[in-house]
């Protein structure tokens, strides 16, 4: 089974803070650890066990600057066979849609059974490149995949969606299909640093706009529908009250509190 | 899998006698399967290894009981950390130790905080800060758990405390300290190890680091022992501490802590065993007023190691039968009339204080790290 | 002026609550541009549906089909390309639901039009529409400005707008003929499966507390459960922590797990995130216990504690009389 993964590198904000630029249009990565967005890495760990069962070769593609080789040269070391980074000035200005025909352009011609994407990517959070770049391969699709099965040298695959409330939408799909990997369908296994050294040996093929042959209409602002006008700290209208004082203050002060209110 | 012809001569296991003192002495042989001198009989007899269907491997806490009592002078706590490198180098590690290496990768400490966070224990305390341009004759290596625990933090500002009594020129990396490397060796990323080694040296020298002092046993056996091209001076606290006092430099408020109790004290595995500093630890308690100090039978050498260690901090043990070597320890603790197990090590201090919790001991006994005890004796 | 178009979204008998929240933005975008709102139907024997819809909208459209019964994206997609083809609405709102997910983004490629996902925030402003959504984990938000065309379609955040019900509409009914001629082969529908059921349900708790990543392991949880027991409520997590597997699937509150509306929901080591709040903040009384203070859980909190949860829950639980 031949799979393309589509990852993104992106900057780890758990207990980070988040200074926007002074031009608004994004934010200040000084001191920002990135790494592979959370729901791709359960791509990657997607792929790696159905190649684990029926064979076949892997490819990782990302849309992003040099430093996303970190992350590129992370999905080698678990076992991808190929890696290419979709890099261009030109691309900035993307949105979702000019990106995902960035990743379809480089997809459209490759020999594949599936293509995988996480559901959403930590940064942005659109959950968009992945069914539309399905639309623009012209395959079909499922988003929130939380369990694959698939035969030997069949041509369908049944998945599992994930609804709300715990529910699952089981559903048959033709391949080559693409699915968005939703957190918690697997456990990732861990890259060593030999691992990630080792994988330095393996080349990854790097593509600009001109390698892909779109036209330069295609990406960037001129090829998004939507855009940025600007980034901004959100104005917090509802606020909790603050409790403040030792452990033991707070505490009692809140068993009052919820005395008062009839909740206890 | 684990070719072992390589693997035999790589750790010199021809030399095993096959005496069993390592495993007569090894202090997991009483609640895991694990039995290291039927692993390295294994690793000699056959071909291959199946390392993943040896989970025991996980248990140890590298305390190196087996490495002190072997009479051939080999390392089987090395070499099971060896085998852990098969798997973990393959990238098949249990879920919390792999989330304990990416983390001390991405943010330099395996906790899962954020690097901006880690001297927020300092905020208001106003140190020298090394990697901001102070200078100093010491550097105060915190430590990940020193830093990030809120537990441990009240070792680290006692300690704080205590050297600026003492008049101590000592400054800290602050937010740049990252994590030693020692755990991350021990859990079998050799390559994290020597990541770690290379920016710790390349962040030692940009700082002109001459002289270091350490929290942590771990930190201070790894730097000392494992980090070459590290050239300066390097001691744990108890070392640093002892001498002080002995110097006249730190000196008690006479007065007896309305606290103070009977003590007994807990030699951590990287500090005693490893590294012979048995007395110094002794004679900071001794010389606390009021302190009536009781040693535990199994001291010094024979310490019981806490199960901390060894990457443990982050591996569940392979079987739940029998009691935790820590919660032994609490009940050695309270039958020796003793109410206070002094600790100087954060990993000690942590399965101590869960083992005070899980046997119910409770306001019997107390947890407290020497440095505690010196800054209530202040 | 074209209509808004919303997406009713329903599921095992029901109509979501998303679907009521988008017919309220609706209403107000729909004043604003002086558009009629049209409430868009998809199912197999939904008439109940449509009657209930008339009260929201001023149009209700809908195609009955028995290809419809079971949400399928693709016959979803189909119906809708032509019916927006004919209809040519201005705006076209579905929510960021496992719906929505599936849907908009590949019919929106279809039919070329700008699409915002996740909306928190939609307007108009001289035809043009734009859209305010959230970025890094919340921490940020972004304005968006759509490009200018004839059709937007949007995605809204469920719980995100509130639903008022006002005076009813009186709207249509309008029954559309199914596009659908074959069966699609290409993505078939096949059952649903319920989360397994344990013992308790925290639906139907009047207090829950509930831990996330906060906790650092699964060990720690019975620190946790002294006061959820001294409190006399159920335990429950956010999704990292059944993805931890430190509780079972059906302890899990957020958009993939359970919505739960108890008199007091206790969020002990959860940032907040909004797939997180959206299954919560219906509570009558919310109380965070956070060391972050900059956690997004503080601001759908009603009072919040700024500590280590592991010094504040054991003090909690001893007032309680834990």
């Amino acid at each position: 089974m031949d799979i393309v993964v589509c990852v993104k590198h992106v900057p780890d904000t758990t207990e980070a803070e988040i200074a926007i630029r002074d031009d608004e249009r994004g934010i200040k990565q000084a001191g920002l650890v990135f790494d592979i967005s959370e729901a791709d890495n359960y791509a990657i760990e997607e792929a790696l066990l159905l190649k684990e069962e029926f064979g076949g070769s892997i490819t990782v593609l990302t849309v992003g600057p040099e430093e996303a080789d970190e992350t590129l040269r992370m999905c080698l070391a678990k076992g991808v066979e190929q890696a290419a980074r979709l890099t261009d000035e030109r691309f900035e200005g993307s949105d979702s849609f000019a990106t995902a025909r960035v990743l379809a352009e480089a997809i459209k011609d490759m020999d594949y059974d599936l293509v995988l994407t996480g559901v959403q990517a930590d940064d942005d959070g659109s959950a968009q490149v992945g069914v539309t770049l399905a639309e623009m391969l012209g395959i079909p699709h499922a988003a929130l995949v939380v369990s694959t099965e698939a035969e030997e040298d069949e041509d369908r695959m049944t998945v599992h969606r994930e609804l709300e409330g715990g529910l699952h939408e089981v559903l048959e799909i033709e391949l080559p299909a693409l699915l968005t990997i939703q957190t918690g369908i697997n456990e990732p296994r861990y890259a060593s640093i030999f691992g990630i050294r080792k994988a330095m040996k393996k080349q990854i093929e790097i593509l600009d706009l001109d390698d892909l042959e779109l036209a330069e209409e295609a990406v960037g602002e001129a090829g998004s529908k939507t855009s940025l006008v600007k980034l901004f700290i959100p104005v917090v209208t509802a606020q909790a009250t603050i409790l403040e004082g030792s452990p033991e203050e707070v505490s009692s002060e809140l068993a009052t509190i919820l005395k008062n209110e009839g909740v206890v | 899998m684990l070719r072992t012809r390589k693997f035999v001569e790589q750790y010199d296991l021809l030399g095993c006698i096959q005496c069993g003192r390592c495993t007569a002495g090894c202090p997991l042989s009483l609640t895991s399967p694990l039995n290291i001198r039927s692993i390295i009989y294994q690793a000699l007899v056959r071909d291959k290894l199946d390392v993943k269907q040896m989970p025991e491997i996980w248990d140890c806490t590298t305390c190196s009981t087996c490495t002190l009592r072997c009479p051939k002078g080999l390392d089987p706590a090395m070499i099971l950390v060896g085998m852990r490198r098969v798997m973990t180098e393959g990238g098949r590690v249990k879920p919390t130790v792999r989330d304990a290496l990416e983390s001390t990768f991405k943010f330099g400490n395996p906790w899962n905080r954020g690097k901006a966070k880690r001297a927020d224990w300092a905020q208001d305390l106003n140190l020298k800060n090394l990697a901001e341009g102070a200078e100093a004759e010491i550097l105060y290596f915190v430590g990940c758990t020193p830093s990030y625990d809120d537990r441990v933090q009240a070792v680290t500002r006692a300690m704080v405390k205590a050297f600026e009594k003492a008049g101590v020129d000592f400054g800290i990396l602050g937010n740049e300290e990252i994590c030693c490397g020692s755990e991350m060796r021990r859990l079998g990323e050799e390559g994290l190890f020597e990541f770690l080694v290379e920016e710790n040296l390349e962040l030692f020298k940009r700082y002109d680091i001459k002289r270091m002092v350490t929290t942590s046993p771990h930190c201070y056996n790894t730097f000392k022992n494992e980090y070459e091209g590290l050239d300066f001076e390097v001691q744990h606290y108890t070392q640093f501490v002892a001498d002080l006092i002995e110097r006249g430099e730190l000196a008690f408020s006479g007065e007896v802590p309305p606290t103070m109790k009977v003590v007994t004290y807990q030699d951590p595995c990287f500090l005693g065993k490893q590294n012979g500093v048995y007395d110094e630890p002794r004679a900071i308690l001794q010389s606390i007023p009021g302190l009536k100090f009781v040693d535990f039978d199994r001291s010094r050498e024979r310490s019981l190691c806490c199960e901390g260690g060894g990457g443990r901090m982050w591996v569940e043990a392979s079987s739940t039968s029998g009691e935790r070597l820590a919660e032994t320890r609490v009940k050695d603790a309270l039958a020796l009339g003793a109410e206070v197990i002094a600790t100087a090590c954060p990993f000690c201090m942590l399965t101590l204080e869960d083992a005070v919790k899980t046997t119910g001991a409770e306001g019997a006994i107390e947890i407290l790290d020497i440095m505690e005890l010196v800054a209530q004796a202040m | 002026m074209g209509e808004i178009f919303v997406l009713a979204e329903h599921r095992q008998g029901e109509l979501r609550d998303i679907t009521f929240e988008m017919l309220g933005k609706g209403q107000e975008l729909a004043a604003a541009m002086d558009a009629p709102l049209a409430a868009v139907l998809l199912g197999h024997g939904v008439e109940d549906f449509a009657t209930e819809l008339t009260k929201h909208a001023n149009q209700v459209l809908s195609i009955e089909d028995e290809r419809l019964e079971h949400f399928n994206s693709a016959a979803y997609q189909q119906v809708l390309a032509h019916l927006i083809a004919e209809r040519q609405p201005c705006l076209v709102l579905m929510g960021q639901s496992a719906y929505g997910m599936d849907l908009a983004p590949s019919l929106a490629t279809q039919l070329d039009l700008p699409l915002a996902t996740d909306c928190v925030g939609l307007e108009f402003e001289d035809g043009q529409l734009f859209a305010v959504r959230e970025m890094y984990g919340g921490k940020v938000s972004a304005r968006i400005a759509f490009r200018q065309a004839d059709t937007y379609m949007a995605t809204v955040r469920q719980a995100a707008f509130p639903f008022e019900e006002g005076e009813p509409l009186g709207g249509e009914v309008i029954a559309v003929d199914s596009p659908l001629t074959e069966e699609i082969k290409y993505r078939k529908f096949l059952e649903y499966v319920e989360a397994a059921v344990g013992d308790v349900d925290i639906t139907q708790a009047e207090v829950v507390v509930a831990v996330g990543r906060g906790i650092k392991e699964g060990d720690n949880l019975p620190l946790v459960e002294k006061l959820a027991e001294a409190l006399g409520g159920a335990l429950a997590g956010s999704r990292p922590v059944i993805d931890a597997g430190w509780l079972p699937p059906d302890r899990q509150v957020g958009q993939s797990g359970k919505t739960v509306k108890p008199k007091l929901y206790l969020a002990i080591g959860i940032s907040g995130a909004s797939q997180h709040v959206v299954g919560m903040k219906a509570a009558s009384t919310i109380v965070a216990i956070n060391k972050d203070p900059d956690a997004p859980i503080f601001k759908v909190a009603h009072y919040g504690i700024v500590d280590d949860l592991f010094k504040v829950v054991p003090a909690l639980t001893e007032q309680l009389g834990g």
